[in-house]
């Protein structure tokens, strides 16, 4: 990618700033974001150090052995065992029935609890303040790019046992934007390869509060409104699509037509100079008047060039596509490679003191003709070629580009799941029928708060729920309707497949207390734990690498010292990809 | 005739006054007070009273008695609050004048309180209502319970309220300032011991120090705290401190000067040292108890849990010591003999939040939840020969 003076210019100010800024903080006792390119190694030395000492031992099988393992997936076992190498979990079953490895390092609580890590279906840790309050955001936000850490308790994850989380804010914006799945790390996180873009947030209604019906009439209407006009953009971009594969190729066989031209000349005039010196030979100028003769400053310009920009207009009449053929068409009809050696040639001929044929050879053409002839001279010698030649195709033009409705169109296609956050029976309803309407493949609720009343419909139509706010302080319920210690029951009751997250960074390490409470609202233990486990995992796609302790599964453990439900629990130790994120000292 | 019908309503009214039956109550956990448990333990209830605990209930008032089994439930005396408004700020703080320590706040109850009658599906049976803070001498607090359809005062005269917190400090009306208000209680404090001069706010205040009532002070930040520490040393009396959010900032002299405190909602986006200060304060040996919000009340101490606190201390701090604090323990706060029949009945321990409530009772009357099943409480997962180790809890 080129990148121009002014670009890098700013890049220098930028980082300059930025890094004064950094020198006037305290100096984070770890580096702080991973970006999301980056490796998952911390960049501080000593962490490298520690990241390159800690490889050895991973590769040493880790074994866990515990009073209680509850692995999620199966039933709970009792003097269990979960032996990891590496990053998985090769076994896990009963002390005595699993073999243990030779060179294994053995880590054993008599009386301890063992859990796969937790899930968290939705939390704001990792983003600041300005990102929660953002109201102008749209479908192409990305959170992935602006995550950071923010040197509070709110990072604290993997010390509480959540090994995967979703991340997403509650801002003001009707479309919030793409959430990112991380992983937390003891100092930091990492992105989930593959999941930084993982679902699109939708706000469907004001918040939990009580609101006006013309207001929830129009927020309803605005969101419908969004899904108008996805046919036609995604038939617009396939036309570009398919128009684009066919300018290549008509211009591929233009090139070659024109090369398997100047190679039937070549015996007669001077041998086209091959590789550097684009410029035609003098003999051709000289020849017989060529289509496409190069002209000055014509057409696209010198700097269109780079990898595969179009000239600026449709390509008019005078480009050299035979002088472009000594290079570019050599290397194979790639529409790119074509418009560098283009825009090589353009560069160089507009040096040249133009060839002054008269302009009447050249008739101007006015912008925007779709397909444009080269000059006809009016000598008619070409006629019989003028018949064969194909024409100059015309670069298409793309559609203008919208990330928001790519983003739709990727939800309505399946590969985006949408997550709506609507809190009324009514904003529930208007969402199951937004999925039915758009057809839209994965829905998810967020903060579904009078969900009990449509339970049925979402268990028919397979819609997920993500329920945060199930303490009943300080979450104050507007309506009576709204009985958030009890909806984790009801919902179970009526099969609706739901997940129990924190919302906010304040309540990610308490997520086991959040699970309790659902537990004295009437849900069954075991569900409670896979709600936050399993059940999340599947809702973010994951639940194939991680959310239950199955051998091939991402080694997330949680190690408790008594049932995880009480409230004086304390964690003992953390694995997250087999590696310990926490040790309780 | 005229006998006759002098008879029939002597008979009446007997069958009126008659006391109700007696009813024994029992559970698969008894919590009497924190040091006593009982497994598989009864209560006897008489007359809205516990009559006898366990063991020492005699044959025949067991013979006699209703039962009333809640199976596999954890039965807990009912959670007491300590000073509160109930949100009923307006009406309990004279807010015109400063100093109206003689002012009772059992003249403002209102029975059919809303919020009050909310208290039982908390697990809450009583509280102090309180004078608001707004002033800086509001007034004697009363104990007040909730009731099935209105609440009721169970004890007339209680701790006198102080405030020096932020809201005792107005621009409307003296004190304006922190100074303003330590002088005007100093002033007073002094009055009261000089003699026996002054009207019957200084009487308040001379009870108060003569031990005869416990003096509440609310205080916030440090330099509110520090005053409020220093009027108690030159005075010479324990205070209870509401609020106290800076209180690890003067923890030494507070166990010094053998201070209690009352805390305020403990939330979850709270500094560190605060949720871990009632850990801290355990430790000390400071007494506390839970305040701020009611209905919050129990979360708070499922958080102070969560950051250190032992669990049975927990359970103390949202009983018995407040009850202590408020000098009720013969009252509420505990179900041994003779004290009044509050308890609430939780599946398990209350602490726990997968425990939920079943019923609470005030003066032996079941004001919320459902007379017991018979079948046990669905929660502990049976053991199966598949399934072993999910009898235990999860």
């Amino acid at each position: 990618m080129r990148i121009t003076r002014s670009q890098s210019v700013f890049a220098a100010v930028t980082l300059f700033a930025g890094s004064a800024a950094l020198a006037a903080q305290d100096p984070p006792p770890a580096p702080a974001t991973t970006p999301p390119a980056a490796t998952p190694e911390p960049a501080a030395p000593d962490a490298r150090r520690d990241g390159e000492r800690e490889r050895r031992p991973r590769r040493q099988p880790i074994v866990l052995e515990a009073g209680t393992v509850h692995p999620v997936s199966g039933p709970a076992i009792a003097d269990g065992v979960v032996v990891v190498r590496g990053e998985r979990i090769v076994a896990i079953g009963k002390r005595g029935d699993v073999e243990i490895p030779a060179n294994a390092t053995v880590h054993s609580f008599p009386h301890g609890h063992l859990y796969p890590g937790f899930v968290d279906a939705s939390t704001d840790a990792f983003t600041d303040q300005s990102l929660r309050t953002d109201g102008s955001s749209d479908g192409g936000a990305l959170f992935a790019d602006d995550l950071r850490l923010q040197h509070d308790r709110g990072d604290e994850l993997v010390q509480a046992g959540v090994t995967t989380a979703y991340v997403t804010v509650r801002s003001p914006a009707l479309v919030r934007g793409q959430g990112a799945i991380v992983r937390p790390r003891q100092h930091g996180f990492e992105l989930w390869r593959g999941k930084e873009h993982a679902a699109l947030q939708l706000r469907m209604t004001e918040g939990p509060v009580p609101s006006h019906p013309l207001q929830r009439q129009q927020q309803l209407q605005a969101a419908d409104a969004l899904f108008e006009g996805l046919d036609e953009f995604r038939k617009a971009r396939t036309d570009h699509e398919e128009a684009l594969k066919k300018y290549e190729k008509d211009f591929a066989d233009y090139l070659a037509f024109h090369q398997k031209k100047k190679d039937d000349k070549k015996p007669d005039g001077a041998p086209a100079p091959a590789g550097a010196q684009p410029r035609p030979a003098t003999g051709e100028r000289q020849g017989p008047p060529r289509e496409g003769r190069p002209r000055g400053n014509r057409g696209g310009g010198g700097g269109g060039g780079g990898g595969g920009e179009p000239p600026k207009d449709p390509p008019r009449a005078g480009d050299g596509p035979d002088a472009a053929a000594g290079d570019g068409a050599s290397d194979g009809p790639s529409g790119s490679d074509v418009e560098r050696a283009l825009a090589t040639l353009l560069d160089a001929l507009a040096q040249d003191p133009p060839q002054q044929d008269p302009p009447a050879q050249d008739p101007p053409k006015p912008a925007g003709t779709p397909a444009s002839q080269p000059p006809q001279n009016p000598a008619d010698e070409k006629d019989d070629k003028k018949d064969e030649a194909p024409k100059r195709p015309t670069w298409p033009k793309p559609p203008p580009p919208d990330p928001q409705r790519e983003a739709l169109l990727q939800v309505v296609d399946g590969e985006l799941p949408l997550r709506v956050e609507a809190h009324r029976a009514d904003e529930l309803r208007a969402a199951v029928r937004l999925q039915r309407e758009r057809e839209i493949p994965v829905l998810v609720l967020e903060q579904a708060h009078g969900a009990a009343s449509v339970a049925d419909q979402l268990a028919e139509r397979g819609i997920a729920v993500v329920l945060t706010d199930v303490l009943p302080v300080p979450f104050e319920p507007p309506y009576d309707a709204f009985e958030p210690a009890t909806l984790p029951a009801k919902l179970h009751a009526a099969g609706v497949s739901f997940a129990i997250a924190s919302g906010r960074d304040a309540y990610s390490p308490l997520l086991p207390l959040l699970a309790a409470a659902a537990v004295g609202g009437g849900l069954p233990r075991e569900h409670a734990l896979r709600a936050i486990t399993l059940t999340p995992a599947e809702i973010l796609g994951v639940a194939n690498e991680t959310g239950s302790l199955q051998p091939g599964k991402l080694a997330d453990v949680v190690v408790t010292d008594r049932p995880l439900f009480q409230s004086d629990s304390r964690i003992l130790m953390v694995l997250a990809k087999g590696r310990t994120e926490y040790e309780a000292k | 005739m005229n006998r006759c019908s002098t008879f029939a309503i002597c008979w009446l009214a007997t069958l009126a006054l008659a006391p109700a039956q007696d009813l024994l109550v029992r559970a698969k956990t008894v919590v009497v007070a924190t040091d006593t448990v009982l497994t598989d333990g009864s209560l006897l209830v008489r007359q809205g009273k516990i009559a006898w605990v366990g063991d020492d209930i005699p044959a025949d008032a067991r013979g006699r008695a209703t039962v009333v089994d809640y199976g596999d439930a954890t039965i807990v005396p009912g959670f007491v609050l300590p000073p509160t408004t109930l949100g009923r700020d307006r009406d309990l703080a004279e807010a015109a004048l400063p100093f109206t320590p003689d002012l009772r706040a059992a003249e403002a109850f209102d029975p059919w309180q809303e919020e009050l009658l909310a208290l039982p599906r908390a697990g809450i049976t009583s509280l102090m209502l309180a004078p608001s803070p707004r002033n800086v001498a509001a007034g004697i607090g009363a104990l007040v319970k909730p009731g099935k359809d209105r609440g009721s005062i169970a004890v007339q005269e209680l701790p006198v309220v102080l405030s020096l917190a932020q809201e005792a400090r107005t621009p409307e009306r003296a004190p304006t300032s922190l100074m303003g208000a330590v002088d005007l209680l100093r002033t007073a404090f002094a009055a009261a011991k000089a003699g026996t001069g002054g009207g019957p706010d200084v009487a308040v205040l001379r009870q108060a120090l003569e031990g005869s009532r416990r003096i509440v002070v609310h205080a916030d930040t440090f330099i509110e705290l520090a005053a409020a520490l220093d009027l108690a040393q030159e005075f010479g009396f324990e205070p209870l401190l509401v609020g106290a959010r800076d209180a690890e900032k003067v923890l030494p002299r507070i166990v010094a000067q053998q201070a209690a405190i009352a805390l305020d909602t403990l939330r979850t986006d709270m500094r560190l040292a605060q949720l871990r200060l009632p850990a801290r304060l355990a430790e000390a040996g400071v007494p506390f108890c839970f305040g701020g919000r009611a209905e919050a009340v129990r979360v708070s101490a499922v958080l102070a849990v969560r950051f250190g606190l032992d669990r049975k201390l927990a359970l103390q701090a949202l009983t018995r010591t407040p009850a202590v604090l408020l000098d009720q323990a013969d009252v509420v706060g505990s179900l041994r003999q003779g004290t009044a029949a509050d308890f609430a009945v939780w599946t398990g321990d209350p602490i726990d939040l997968s425990s939920a409530l079943v019923a609470t009772w005030i003066d032996g009357v079941r004001v919320h939840g459902d007379a017991p099943k018979p079948a046990p409480t669905p929660t502990t997962v049976p053991a199966t020969a598949s399934n072993p180790a999910a009898a235990g809890e999860r």
